[in-house]
Parts: C-alpha cells; sequence; structure tokens
C-alpha cells in the first residue's frame, strides 16, 4: 500500500512511547477492552503499515475507522501525540488503497451530489439576510426546527444572522479519509464561505472550520452568553461536553456559565470538561458500527444518570441524538431515568418566560 | 509452533481469542523497543480458564506469556518466541476489601488507580503509586515489583503483598502467603513470585496491604543550581532520620522536556528536587517539611514553594507524571527509547550518578536525562535518540553498558522497579553472574518445560539489541 500520507507523521509516530496512558478514557477499548482497538492500538498498526511490516487488510481498516475522534488520548498523552491525525493520515491511505466502507463512500457521494452528508436535496439553508455570517451545518439542517429555534434565540437576543446556502464544511470528507473529494470540495465550500469570523451552531463544524479552515469561530454558546439576561428556571442539570467543543476548540466555561445564568443547578459527572467522556456518535463510527457508538452512548448516560439529575443537557446535535436514544434503552431496561435535551431548548424556554 | 485454536476457543469463547495478523502485531509489542508477534491472544475471565490454558500450553509446549496493560519498558511482555499472549485485563474484579484487617483481595487485571478509587470511601489507599498507575494492573505490578513515588516511605509492590494465588506452568493452583501481616513459615514462595515477571508462573488473585490515608499531605520543589546540590540534599534528608513521603529528583533535561510540551513553567534550573510529607498530626509534618527544607537550604537549594492544598501541590507536581513521554518532545528529531530506563544506587552516589550519566551521554552522542524516586534510591534514564539511525543504536548500546558499569561499581542495580526483560537483561546477568545458576535452577524446578515467558532474566539473549527485531526501522 502507498503510505503518502501516513509517511508525513513518520517523526510523531516515532514519538508515541507507547506507554498506554491513552488506556485511560478511550472509549472504543472501554467497550472492547482489546488493546487493537485502543489509541495505542491503532497508533501501532498504523505504524507496522507505514514500515511494511503488516499489509492492509480490511480489518485493519475497520479497526482504522473503530474510532470516534474524541481525542481523549491526545488530552491524555504527555507527547502531545496527535493520534487523530494519524489516524486521518492512516485512514486517507487506506481509502485511496480502496479499503473505503460502503457507507462511508455512499456519504462521500453525498456530499458531492447534494452538498450534506445525508444525500437530501430537500436539506437546505434557510437563506436570509443579517449582519454575521452563521454556519449551520448537515447535522443542524436536518433539524429544521432546532435550527429555526436557534436562528430565533439570535434575533431575540439582537444579533442577525447572516444564513448563505452553505454546503457541508468537508469534515466528514476529510475525517473519513476521502483527501481527493474533500480538496475539490474544499474549493467550492471556501467560495460560498470566504468570511473569516462565522458563528457556528455544530461544535465538530465549529471545531472543523477553527481548525482545517483557520478561520475565527465562535461557538453560538458563547454568543448567547454575551446577550443573555439572567433568567431563573429553576432546573437541575448535568451538561454533556461535545469532544470537539471541549478538547479542540476549549469552550467548556462558557455553557456551563450560560446555564446558570438561565438558574440551572449544574451536577457535573465525573469525567467533564477535557476528561468528557465521549458520547461514541463521532469519526464516522454511527454510520459504520452503530452498535460500538450505542454502547459508548450507553456508558456516558449512566455517568449522567449516575449524577442523580433529571436533566443533560448539551449544544451538540450528534450528542443528543446519540444520548437521546441511550436515555431510552436505560430506561427501559429500568436502569435509571434522564431527559437529554439540547441547549436551544432550554434557552428558548428561558428567553420564553 | 501449532496451536489448536478451536481448541482454545473452547476455553474462553469467541469473544476472548485474537489471531487476526493486526491483533498478534498490537500485541507483540509493549513500551519497549522490542517487537515479537503473538501466535495468539487469549482473554481468560476465571483461574480455571487460566489454568485449562496453561495446561494444555504445557502439554503441547507452547509459551504463555501473561500481560497486564503491557506498559512495560524492557520488554518482559513481549512474546519472544511467538506463543499465547494471556490478555489478563479482563481478571479486573475487587474481591473483597477488609478494612478491619487492612487487606483487600483482588484479580491481577486490576488497574491500580480504580483499586485506589474504590479504597478511597474506607480511608485507605494501596500505596506504591508508579506513575503509570492509570493504566498499570495489579498483576504486573506484582510481577516487576514496581514502586513510585511513594515508596520511600511505604516500600515497594513486595512490601505490599501477603499473598497470591498462582497457576504453575502445570496448571496446578497454588496459595501462597496468608491474610496476615507477618508469615514465617518455610520458603517465602510468594516473595518469589514478586518480580518474576511471569516466569514462574500466572498471579491470578492477590492479597495486598493496604495504608491508612494520611490527613495531611504538605509537597515542595526546591530549585538547585547543580545537580551535587540536589543529589547531596536527598542523600541528606534520607541520612537525617526524616521520612519523607515523597523524594523525587529531576534534572535539567527533563525539566526543559516537561516545559516544551506541557508548558508548565518549570523553574529553569540544573536540578529540581520534590518532597513532600504525610501524615494524621499536622505539626509532625510541618516539622518534617521545616526539617527536610532546612535541609535542602543547607545545600543550596533556593525558590522553595510548599503547599499543603490538594489544588497547589498539583500545580509544583504538575509534569512529573507525564515526564516519560513528555520526554519524547525534548528535541525536535529525537525520540525518547526505554533504554537504562532504571537503576539504583546507594544515597551517596546519587549525585555522582546523575552526573556520570550526563558524562556517558555526552561521551556516546545521545541525550540521556536523570530522574527518579531517589528518595529510596531509584535513579532513571532514558535515552533521546534517533531511532531510525543504525549508528545511534551503538552509541545506545555503549551508554547502555558503561551506565550499568558504573551502577555495579558502586554496589548498586540495574532495575528499581521497571524490571529486567530483555532489554536489561545483558546488564542484569552481569550483576548476577554468581546467582546464575541457581535462577535457573528454580526456573527449571517450576517452570521444567520452559513455556512461562521463555527467554527472558537470566535466560535472554545477551545482546538487547539483537534479541527481537527492533521496533523502529533502522536505516
Amino acid at each position: 500500500m502507498q503510505t503518502k500520507n501516513l509517511k508525513d507523521w513518520k517523526n510523531e509516530l516515532n514519538i508515541c512511547i507507547r506507554c498506554a496512558y491513552c488506556f485511560e478514557g478511550c472509549p472504543v477499548f472501554k467497550i472492547t477492552g482489546w488493546e487493537t482497538d485502543s489509541a495505542r492500538g491503532k497508533i501501532i498498526l498504523a505504524y507496522g503499515m507505514l514500515i511494511g511490516d503488516i499489509e492492509p487488510s480490511q480489518y485493519i481498516a475497520d479497526k482504522m475507522f473503530q474510532c470516534t475522534y474524541c481525542r481523549d488520548c491526545s488530552e491524555r498523552c504527555s507527547a502531545n501525540v496527535s493520534v487523530v491525525d494519524v489516524l486521518a493520515a492512516a485512514r486517507a491511505d487506506l481509502v485511496e488503497a480502496g479499503f473505503a466502507s460502503d457507507t462511508h463512500k455512499g456519504m462521500a457521494k453525498n456530499v458531492k451530489e447534494t452538498g450534506n452528508i445525508f444525500g437530501d436535496k430537500e436539506i437546505k439553508a434557510p437563506v436570509q439576510q443579517g449582519e454575521i455570517p452563521v454556519y449551520i451545518g448537515c447535522q443542524y439542517l436536518a433539524r429544521p426546527n432546532q435550527t429555526k429555534m436557534y436562528l430565533k434565540i439570535l434575533e431575540k437576543l439582537g444579533v442577525k444572522p447572516l444564513i448563505k446556502d452553505e454546503a457541508c464544511c468537508g469534515y466528514p470528507l476529510y475525517a473519513l479519509g476521502f483527501r481527493n473529494e474533500f480538496e475539490e470540495h474544499k474549493k467550492k465550500f471556501l467560495e460560498t464561505f470566504p468570511e473569516e469570523e462565522i458563528i457556528a451552531l455544530c461544535p465538530t463544524c465549529a471545531a472543523f472550520l477553527h481548525e482545517g479552515y483557520g478561520k475565527k469561530v465562535k461557538h453560538i454558546t458563547q454568543t448567547i452568553l454575551e446577550h443573555i439576561p439572567e433568567k431563573n428556571l429553576g432546573l437541575k442539570a448535568t451538561y454533556h461536553d461535545p469532544c470537539d467543543l471541549s478538547r479542540v476548540m476549549n469552550i467548556t466555561e462558557e455553557p456551563r456559565e450560560l446555564l446558570k445564568k438561565l438558574g440551572i443547578e449544574l451536577v457535573e459527572m465525573p469525567r467533564n470538561r477535557k476528561t468528557s467522556h465521549c458520547c461514541g456518535g463521532g469519526g464516522g463510527i454511527l454510520m459504520s458500527d452503530v452498535n460500538l457508538s450505542d454502547d459508548i452512548a450507553i456508558l456516558r448516560i449512566k455517568q449522567a444518570i449516575e449524577t442523580g439529575a433529571p436533566l443533560l443537557i448539551t449544544p451538540c446535535p450528534t450528542c443528543e441524538q446519540v444520548l437521546k436514544k441511550a436515555a431510552a434503552v436505560v430506561n427501559e431496561k429500568g436502569n435509571g431515568t434522564i431527559q437529554v435535551k439540547n441547549l436551544s431548548d432550554v434557552v428558548w424556554k428561558a428567553l420564553r418566560t | 509452533m501449532k496451536i489448536d485454536l478451536g481448541k482454545l476457543k473452547g476455553i474462553v469463547g469467541q469473544d476472548n481469542i485474537k489471531n487476526d495478523i493486526a491483533d498478534l502485531y498490537v500485541y507483540g509489542s509493549d513500551s519497549s523497543v522490542h517487537k515479537a508477534p503473538a501466535s495468539v491472544v487469549l482473554r481468560p475471565t476465571t483461574i480455571e480458564q487460566v489454568q485449562e490454558i496453561v495446561r494444555y500450553a504445557n502439554a503441547e509446549l507452547i509459551p504463555v506469556i501473561a500481560r497486564g496493560s503491557g506498559s512495560g519498558m524492557s520488554g518482559q511482555a513481549v512474546p519472544i518466541d511467538g506463543g499465547i499472549v494471556l490478555d489478563l485485563k479482563k481478571m479486573n474484579r475487587i474481591i473483597e476489601i477488609r478494612p478491619a484487617d487492612m487487606f483487600c483481595k483482588v484479580e491481577p487485571g486490576l488497574v491500580d488507580d480504580d483499586l485506589n478509587r474504590a479504597l478511597k470511601p474506607y480511608g485507605l489507599f494501596y500505596p506504591p503509586a508508579p506513575a503509570s498507575s492509570r493504566v498499570a494492573t495489579i498483576g504486573g505490578e506484582i510481577a516487576n515489583n514496581a514502586s513510585g513515588i511513594r515508596s520511600v516511605k511505604y516500600g515497594a509492590t513486595r512490601d505490599s503483598v501477603l499473598g497470591m494465588k498462582v497457576v504453575l506452568a502445570n496448571g496446578d493452583l497454588i496459595n501462597l502467603g496468608a491474610n496476615t501481616r507477618v508469615e514465617a513459615s518455610g520458603y517465602q514462595l510468594d516473595r518469589l513470585m514478586v518480580g518474576s515477571e511471569g516466569t514462574l508462573g500466572i498471579i491470578v488473585e492477590a492479597t495486598m496491604l493496604l495504608k491508612p490515608l494520611p490527613k495531611f499531605r504538605c509537597f515542595a520543589r526546591a530549585s538547585f543550581n547543580t545537580l551535587k546540590d540536589a543529589g547531596e540534599a536527598i542523600s541528606g534528608i534520607i541520612a537525617s532520620g526524616a521520612l519523607p513521603s515523597m523524594l523525587e529528583l529531576m534534572d535539567n533535561i527533563a525539566i526543559t522536556a516537561i516545559n516544551t510540551t506541557l508548558n508548565i513553567g518549570l523553574p529553569d534550573v540544573e536540578a529540581i528536587v520534590m518532597f513532600e510529607a504525610d501524615g494524621k498530626v499536622k505539626e509532625a509534618v510541618d516539622a518534617e517539611m521545616k526539617f527536610m527544607k532546612e535541609i535542602c537550604e543547607k545545600h543550596n537549594g533556593s525558590d522553595i514553594e510548599m503547599s499543603y492544598d490538594l489544588k497547589e501541590r498539583t500545580k509544583l507536581y504538575a509534569g512529573r507524571k507525564q515526564l516519560f513521554a513528555a520526554l519524547s518532545r525534548y528535541k525536535e528529531g529525537l525520540s525518547c527509547t526505554s533504554l537504562a530506563d532504571d537503576m539504583a544506587v546507594p544515597y551517596s552516589k546519587m549525585a555522582e550518578c546523575a552526573e556520570k550519566i550526563h558524562e556517558i551521554a555526552k561521551r556516546n552522542n545521545v541525550v540521556m536525562t536523570a530522574y527518579g524516586h531517589c528518595g529510596s534510591g531509584c535513579m532513571h534514564t532514558k535515552i533521546l535518540m534517533d531511532p531510525t539511525k543504525k549508528e545511534q543504536w551503538e552509541c545506545a548500546k555503549r551508554a547502555v553498558e558503561e551506565v550499568y558499569e558504573y551502577v555495579r561499581s558502586v554496589g548498586g542495580t540495574t532495575s528499581a522497579e521497571h524490571g529486567i526483560g530483555l532489554s536489561k537483561a545483558p546488564a542484569w546477568k552481569k550483576e548476577k553472574a554468581d546467582s546464575l545458576k541457581t535462577l535457573k535452577a528454580i526456573k527449571k524446578a517450576l517452570d521444567p518445560n520452559n513455556i512461562l515467558n521463555p527467554h527472558k532474566m537470566q535466560d535472554a539473549p545477551d545482546d538487547w539489541v539483537s534479541a527481537t527485531e527492533l521496533r523502529y526501522p533502522v536505516e
């Protein structure tokens, strides 16, 4: 296999001392318990392919795609090894070698043909004139009511959102190894979205617009916090940090300050902020390995239930989706109850009271 | 080697066996420089399963390599001859905690930090505290006789082992030790297992001594302009009769690596000494800290910061636990290799040892750091080099030889807490030259077919560089 992407990371692979500290928080390893599924395991496999010790196979490709890109490993790595960059390079080489899954290929085709990951031509941004460019992202566009709610919140707070006929930010293409498709898409994206300062609704899009395009990105929770008056909802809740918001964007306090400002008593899960446990919805596994995604989400929802809070709040649509499903499963088995809400729901409720 | 996978699958079940080349490759390495693929990976969940596997392996002469998290640095868990890798991480239950008797019984795959989290509500803790406690398993710690920052006061793993259940090479299960602090009857076979690196038996349950959590902990950090002063402060503290619960040294290379990676602004000095006292009575801790502070000052220690506050203590101690990996970022193009990683020397030789390490590194064109739990006589280093260059390995080999030659010359020992495995075996065999026959006889008596982690320690190859393939592609 050609390792043209991986070879750029050879030094990074040498820097990993294989201490296994990444075992501690890796959500996939927590579920399967096999070292091959841990961040170190994947690093060893990437290195093995790079130096020609092992030949790529569908099994290895499956392992490489079995990661939520939550970056807990990098957060715990004392050598700051950028595991997701190494994995993204390995995935790109594997895709070029023909190991992309049909689901992922379908997603790439969807982005090319419709501009969104779902391949749904009906999914359109609610284009409107305004002052501040707001990027909605595929996941929120597929949830028009939630998007509307966020836009109404902004308007109510005096922020005039400029909504363009946007396309996917391209992160799924990049993360799933479709490098050529990404480069092509990137040009188109930048043509429609050349603005340098953006408010983003989705944490993952926010992180990629910041990291991948070098744009100055504000997450919507930061904007809301700047403008919202104090309220008194009188609720008790726990907050789930989306990985991209906490570990990539370093936005951990603003959502908490916002919820406190709304009169919500916050009860923290032991794993919070930079050490937050992933919901299981990222990195493409929701598409390729839904059972694994479900198991990870159940682990997280149990941590939330243990806080005793009746409500979990998160600003990420994917986290919300998988955690809602997990809460229903746990509830059905009689192992506790918790309601899962998007942050927009509580903000909107506060603004209406 | 012919392995009946169907039979093994029958023992552990479909979900607990792996034999894809990818899994065998991953389980063929640890945190050392070595690699050698496993033949099959099994995850037993009961003692009976371990017995069945070992009985089968003994009959078929298949190597069995017990493995915790594979965080060992000397190649202990690398299956040099292939064979069955026994991943014990699924045997991770706490069987019982007996606060009145101050011990607990646990399975070998339990992670150290998980045990300590479970003990906290009882006001107890398990003290050895290796830097890798977040992933290190109790079985692995026993097999390597691990120790850590608090060993200066509370001892190494061997001081915490009351007893254990062990599966022998023929599959028999034996109970060693007792539920008591003291035991004076006969050969101390439990002690023999401690540090045996899986070569004499598979530890399947352990009875571990616990300590009460101290009410007060005070931590201090002192800066020194020379390694000599820092080393003398350490031996001065120990010789004074003070009882630190931590006494650590870091040289400037370690400080630079931590500052580069973690950006926490450690003072840019030649050496840092960290010391801590703990206890039930604050006045006693105060007195201990004052005493140690004065000794540091006497040896030109300066900028001594001290705190009881957990947040402050964590800030002052920041970086030490992450040092091993951080060393990989010391300088562009250099990687941190686990070589000459561990040794012990008499207290009075601490400073000399640190200086010697730097001198040897310079002479051999590699970078080496000096740090460690010096309060318990333990010195660590690592070799920072370009691992893809053949000449660097020749330099590293010479440096390792010279370091351990020095250690032997002052009556020190090859491993303080990381174990022998493959990469430290040549030096250790020189140190234990007159015991080798006895060591081999013990191995032969307990494992006549040489199936348990073969060719490690006294039976390891004489040249560590060629003992297995190196995990780096060497040009």
